[in-house]
């Protein structure tokens, strides 16, 4: 008897143990949208080397977060690299940080032309990056800040700075000044450190008060970011706006408002643009009042590009930057905006076909 | 194994051979099948980052080995190593101390998460798994509470508005990034620890008392053991362990991430339940949780470099761990004692 009833115990705080560590590896969101098929520009020059003589094996080292930001970044990159002649390898170590690292250390030892590093810890990657680029092997880093230790790899990134201003603008227009503020925000992350700086400037510039000031990243960031914001708000209902420069911080903080049901009175800014992102701001009366963004896919794609020239010879440059553009949730609306492929259609300049071009690189267009 | 293999076999007990012999068949296999058609994984860099890779699993899982002899299961092991990163980041940048205190700190801290494991089930006669389940959720949440939740690296704004004025040292970083010869060190550390267990477990006279406590904790009390005490040295071993573990994640990683250790229970106690079955013993060992470890480390590194994806890995590992259970209970003639009963 005593032993049936422990055994059942251990089972019950197995299958416990089970599903929590399960529940930690996903909150994906179940409703991704289809990879978005990009068209592939002509090329009006041969393929320099070493794409004249077939497919030329590169690796993706990406430290990938939650939702659909990743999903279309990567599939930027794997359709530009398929179009370019690249066999890709994809190492994803879900925000898993040592993973990250031992893949690559893989990557390295696995005898590939180039490595492209997307997103990941300064502390971490460097190192390794270094190892790389002192081994000879040109490797194209995104969004992980890495010039002063790895000055040999090739830096791409958003430009944050132009990000946050542009959204971070159009919140001081809709607010005004002397207003108390939330913020939403994990620093250590190159680019949300970038925008951080922005945000400084700008509450000083308008005199507002930062009400509170919370976030973490985990792999079910805006879950997690929800019930952060959730109790930052119960304590803080009277804040107007609150900044949250990353729009899986953005979509928790736009359910911790909805929560509290305080839609009406305080407006969210974000940053960055994906479909879930405009079904959420033109939701009605969604408090998301502003992003500002880049198309990820556009950006996947013109890293694989910069890789293209490195490997040629043709890049010349360490750093390369892809500019923001701002989004209301007005502006969607007024459009009627529902998706990427709409968007892009209504501002041509998310489309980074021209950046990091050349006559022999078929781009892809989204 | 599929049958018509076995079959194959003649004139001898197949199943006996298959349970003893079938787990390293399958891993030689596995490794010939990649190297022979993988230039890549041949190299010898890639088989020392595997062994890298695997080294934290690996020590942590020889932790839970040290439990699973005595009958228990230690699924605090996880967060204790999450500890660690936050615990040896805390001691370095925020309070600028040497690696040296770090390193201290950090061994203490998986000692006194052991020893409070160790205290709910022998002294409050917990069961293992509930005990050291609650370990984890309180160690998990402990953990973020002087660091604000936040990753700590240098640079990090402190509560007061100070800037952490430390940082990972240079000798810190070393445990994960130095080599003796070609040897990496993680790896020679995690060589060293699986010696020092078998050789403990084997070859001492309290690893067989621990072995007596597993498979009959009466019997050994009766027997006249002090079985409480061994419990409590499997447990406190299990948290030195996971520490162990954890500061060669905090050394790779270079900085005080919050989200670290958060994958490893599973594999730690996948890779010792693996260990179990490996050699047909039907008892944790030290050397079978380390081929458990290295044939997991060699199936996820191949399949990478194959180009399966990144999410065909847990399918594979949950299928390497299946295989390894069927082994243990359904053909092995031994019966299997390992799942904790208290």
């Amino acid at each position: 008897m005593r032993r049936s009833k422990n055994t059942a115990l251990a089972g019950i705080s197995v299958v416990a143990a089970l599903l929590l560590a399960a529940c930690s590896q996903g909150g994906s969101d179940t409703t991704a949208p289809a990879a978005d098929e990009g068209t592939v520009t002509d090329t009006t020059a041969a393929k320099p080397a070493p794409f004249d003589a077939g497919l030329v094996k590169i690796a993706i080292v990406q430290n990938s977060g939650a939702g659909d930001y990743f999903q279309q970044w990567t599939n930027g990159a794997k359709q530009q690299a398929e179009a370019i002649g690249f066999d890709v390898q994809i190492y994803d170590a879900q925000a898993d940080n040592a993973k990250q690292a031992t893949d690559m250390e893989t990557a390295i030892g696995s005898g590939v032309a180039g490595i492209i590093v997307d997103h990941g810890q300064k502390d971490t990657m460097c190192p390794l990056i270094k190892q790389a680029t002192d081994a000879g092997i040109p490797v194209v880093v995104y969004d992980v800040a890495i010039s002063d230790c790895a000055p040999d790899a090739v830096q791409t990134q958003q430009s944050d700075a132009s990000l946050a201003q542009a959204v971070l603008e159009q919140m001081a227009k809709d607010l005004g000044k002397d207003q108390k503020v939330g913020y939403v925000n994990v620093l250590g992350i190159a680019p949300l450190d970038r925008r951080h700086v922005v945000w400084e400037e700008i509450v000083k510039a308008n005199n507002w008060t930062q009400s509170f000031f919370v976030g973490k990243f985990t792999n079910a960031v805006a879950t997690d970011n929800a019930q952060l914001v959730d109790a930052a708000l119960k304590a803080n209902p009277d804040v107007t706006g609150i900044f949250a420069p990353y729009d899986e911080l953005t979509k928790g903080t736009v359910s911790a408002i909805e929560q509290n049901n305080l839609q009406g009175s305080i407006k969210a800014y974000g940053i960055d643009i994906s479909n879930a992102d405009i079904e959420i701001m033109t939701k009605e009366g969604s408090p998301w009042a502003a992003t500002a963004g880049t198309d990820p896919n556009a950006i996947g794609a013109a890293v694989v590009r910069n890789m293209a020239l490195e490997l040629a010879g043709q890049l010349g440059v360490k750093s390369v930057d892809f500019p923001g553009v701002l989004i209301t949730a007005a502006f969607l609306k007024e459009n009627a905006i529902k998706n990427m492929v709409d968007l892009r259609a209504a501002l041509p300049s998310l489309n980074l076909a021209e950046v990091s071009a050349a006559d022999w690189i078929p781009a892809v267009k989204f | 194994m599929s049958t018509a293999k076995l079959s194959n076999l003649a004139n001898y007990d197949l199943r006996q051979f298959t349970v003893k012999y079938g787990f390293i068949v399958v891993t030689v296999v596995l490794f010939l099948w990649f190297a022979l058609t993988e230039p890549s994984f041949r190299m010898e860099s890639t088989l020392f980052s595997m062994l890298k890779f695997t080294s934290v699993v690996a020590i942590t899982g020889l932790g839970v080995t040290m439990t699973m002899v005595v009958g228990g299961l230690d699924l605090s092991v996880g967060s204790i190593a999450g500890l660690s990163v936050t615990l040896s980041a805390m001691t370095m940048v925020i309070y600028a101390q040497t690696g040296a205190v770090a390193l201290i700190v950090v061994l203490l801290g998986g000692a006194l998460v052991g020893l409070f494991n160790a205290f709910l089930i022998v002294v409050l006669k917990i069961p293992d798994l509930l005990a050291t389940l609650a370990t984890m959720f309180t160690i998990m949440g402990l953990k973020l509470v002087p660091v604000d939740g936040q990753s700590v690296s240098s640079g990090l704004i402190l509560r007061d508005g100070s800037v952490a004025p430390g940082k990972f040292t240079p000798g810190f970083l070393l445990i994960d990034r130095a080599y003796i010869g070609p040897v990496p060190l993680p790896v020679a550390i995690f060589f060293g620890l699986a010696f020092f267990v078998w050789f403990f477990l084997t070859r001492t006279r309290w690893g067989r008392v621990m072995y007596a406590i597993g498979s009959n904790p009466e019997a050994a009390r009766l027997a006249g053991v002090r079985v409480k005490r061994y419990r409590a040295l499997a447990y406190i071993m299990s948290g030195v362990f996971a520490s162990i573990g954890g500061l060669i994640l905090s050394s790779r990683i270079g900085q005080g991430d919050i989200s670290a250790g958060n994958s490893l229970l599973l594999d730690a106690v996948a890779v010792s339940l693996v260990g179990t079955s490996v050699l047909g013993m039907a008892r944790p060992n030290a050397w079978g949780t380390i081929l458990g470890a290295v044939l997991i480390g060699i199936v996820i590194t191949g399949l990478t470099i194959k180009g399966f994806p990144y999410y065909a890995q847990d399918v594979v590992k949950g299928l390497v761990l299946l295989t390894a259970l069927i082994f243990s209970f359904t053909l092995s003639r031994r019966k299997t004692k390992f799942v904790p009963a208290v």
